[in-house]
């Protein structure tokens, strides 16, 4: 060695994507090789899409039922649940990072900064493409149609993307405030209320009373329900209004908090 | 280079605010010149991390200055962090991730060419002995093997100045003894290291120059056969029954300084050198104390530290504990 440092390329646009898409690999290949803490995310909306199709079959013959089966009606909402769910444990990865030690590792090297976080919110949308493959594969299976076809699935995929940017943009501003991979988790059922306040699990024509109207103005029954569209509805552009348009607003907001955090928690530094 | 890779002025980093503030950096001044290996000794908590997280950017000054390898660390961060390696304490490894996985992702994170990465980290990989645990992921390897694997990560980009905190802490002798080997073998090739260590034996051992850090100020500095030298007298440690402890400490105090020692022992700096052993245990024998134990020890740098701050380093836990910087844990 001749102990003389070797001076890196200045940052530019081009090192802060390498960088962003290195950290992001890193992440997946993170989230692949823990099977054990990625399989709630499948096994759970599975489950309760069975439990649902078991239970309230004959739901779907009544009239204004928005979908030709129960299993179709229960899709996205499964998607959406699995999404969210892995989007979380990507966040918590996060935290570990930080609790650990990786993650000042990462700050002691010239890394761009924001590809720390950018990096693990290109993971959560890998990671929920592959949740939407696998989803729609299993349900179609059983019998679940997409309705309007490739550009569906198209539709869909990209939501269950949008959606996990959203997710993780969120809870990766709070694993980077707490430090705490408990603190990502026990967030979660927060995000899991909201959820069951929406139409996620039921018609919002069939609800009553302050459920619907929680629901209602719950923008995850608007997301649903665009994704409920892709699966049940003929093609309309109220489907990608709804089931892009909206996670991509909140999005932006997230994404913005995620950094937020990043930049404050570097500044108390 | 011209100037020392590492000078810090009056370096100061608190915690907290109002009565709550922790001075765990208080006025540090510094040198480490080129080609030094440099020992920070210190018990946990004197702020001896903190110091090296303030040095390699991790945290920023509360007051005062410091350079490394020329670049100032709150104003040109970036260009000190290209310029240093770093192996943090606790060897934070993501354990998913294989050890080439992980030198691959270093490399980029330098922006080493892809050809140049591979060759080196091929390199660095036998260097610390780790070619055949390569492709295994870093959560089956052993303390000894992150630890090797955490130093060759800190060298891939070739720094100039290394900054190892606590590098041995855990290890077993073995593991211990490899890594000094090698930091060695890196200081020969003209690297500068900064070693924190809270074993005696590594400062001695390994530094050409140490100081020693109490209560986030430094108390002595310089090379350790000085230090130990201007200690002066060697060190008589008696063990006696309790109920003699006082008549023996008048004894003791007859033959020179009454030094600190660990509970349950007594020491006596012997001005009249080693000769004086015969006279304190004839004295002692006629004051009708009984010696259970005797040793007679050379000055070390324990009785540097000890001389320095009033109490012995091994076992000690400085009360300049700083509360935790983050999520994570506090600096030490």
């Amino acid at each position: 060695m001749t102990a003389v440092a070797h001076v890196a390329p200045p940052r530019s646009l081009t090192t802060a994507i390498h960088h962003t898409f290195r950290l992001m690999q890193r992440s997946v290949l993170g989230r692949l090789r823990q099977p054990a803490a990625l399989a709630p995310s499948f096994i759970f909306p599975l489950f309760f899409a069975a439990l649902g199709s078991a239970s309230f079959q004959r739901m779907s013959k009544l009239p204004d039922f928005p979908a030709t089966s129960f299993l179709n009606y229960t899709a996205a909402g499964a998607i959406v649940q699995g999404v969210l769910f892995a989007a979380t444990s990507s966040a918590g990865d996060l935290a570990t990072d930080i609790e650990q030690g990786f993650f000042e590792r990462l700050l002691v090297s010239p890394v761009t900064r924001t590809a720390i976080v950018i990096g693990r919110l290109g993971s959560a949308m890998v990671v929920a493409v592959a949740q939407v493959f696998v989803f729609l594969g299993i349900f179609m299976a059983f019998g679940a149609r997409i309705e309007t076809g490739i550009v569906g699935f198209i539709g869909l995929t990209v939501s269950g993307a949008l959606l996990a940017l959203t997710m993780s943009g969120l809870m990766s501003g709070i694993a980077i405030r707490s430090g705490s991979p408990e603190v990502v988790q026990g967030s979660f059922p927060m995000v899991f209320a909201l959820l069951f306040l929406s139409s996620s699990f039921f018609p919002r024509q069939y609800m009553t009373g302050w459920y619907k109207t929680v629901a209602s103005w719950n923008p995850m029954s608007h997301v649903v329900e665009g994704m409920q569209g892709f699966m049940n509805q003929p093609l309309d552009v109220d489907m990608f209004l709804r089931a892009w348009l909206i996670p991509l607003g909140i999005s932006i907001v997230s994404i913005m908090f995620g950094l937020r955090a990043l930049s404050n928690r570097l500044a108390a530094q | 280079m011209t100037s020392a890779p590492i000078i810090a002025r009056g370096l100061v980093r608190h915690f907290g605010s109002g009565d709550n503030t922790v001075r765990a950096v208080d006025g540090v001044d510094l040198q480490v010149n080129q080609g030094e290996i440099f020992g920070f000794l210190g018990p946990n908590g004197a702020g001896k991390s903190t110091t090296v997280r303030v040095l390699t950017t991790l945290l920023k000054p509360s007051a005062g200055s410091a350079t490394v390898a020329g670049f100032d660390v709150a104003s040109q961060a970036d260009q000190v962090r290209r310029s240093i390696g770093v192996a943090l304490q606790d060897a934070a490894i993501d354990p998913l991730m294989t050890g080439r996985e992980l030198l691959d992702l270093q490399s980029v994170l330098y922006g080493i060419p892809r050809d140049r990465a591979q060759k080196r980290g091929e390199e660095l990989l036998e260097r610390v002995g780790l070619t055949a645990a390569a492709d295994r992921r870093v959560g089956t390897y052993s303390g000894g093997m992150r630890r090797r694997l955490d130093l060759a990560l800190s060298l891939v980009h070739e720094p100039s100045v290394l900054f190892l905190d606590e590098p041995t802490t855990g290890l077993d002798p073995m593991s211990r003894l490899t890594l000094w080997e090698e930091v060695r073998r890196l200081n020969r090739e003209g690297t500068t290291v900064l070693l924190t260590t809270q074993y005696l034996e590594e400062a001695d051992q390994l530094a050409d120059r140490i100081a020693i850090i109490d209560h986030g100020k430094i108390v002595r500095e310089g090379v350790p056969r000085d230090l130990k030298s201007a200690v002066g007298a060697p060190t008589l440690l008696i063990d006696v029954d309790a109920s003699h402890t006082e008549t023996a400490r008048s004894v003791l105090a007859r033959f020179g300084d009454l030094r600190p020692t660990s509970e349950g022992t007594l020491g006596v700096g012997l001005t009249q050198g080693a000769e004086a052993v015969a006279g304190v245990i004839r004295s002692l024998d006629e004051a009708g104390v009984h010696v259970r134990h005797l040793e007679l020890n050379e000055p070390s740098l324990d009785d540097v530290f000890a001389e320095a701050t009033g109490y012995r380093l091994e076992g000690a836990e400085s009360k300049a504990e700083a509360p935790p910087a983050g999520g994570r844990r506090g600096p030490r």
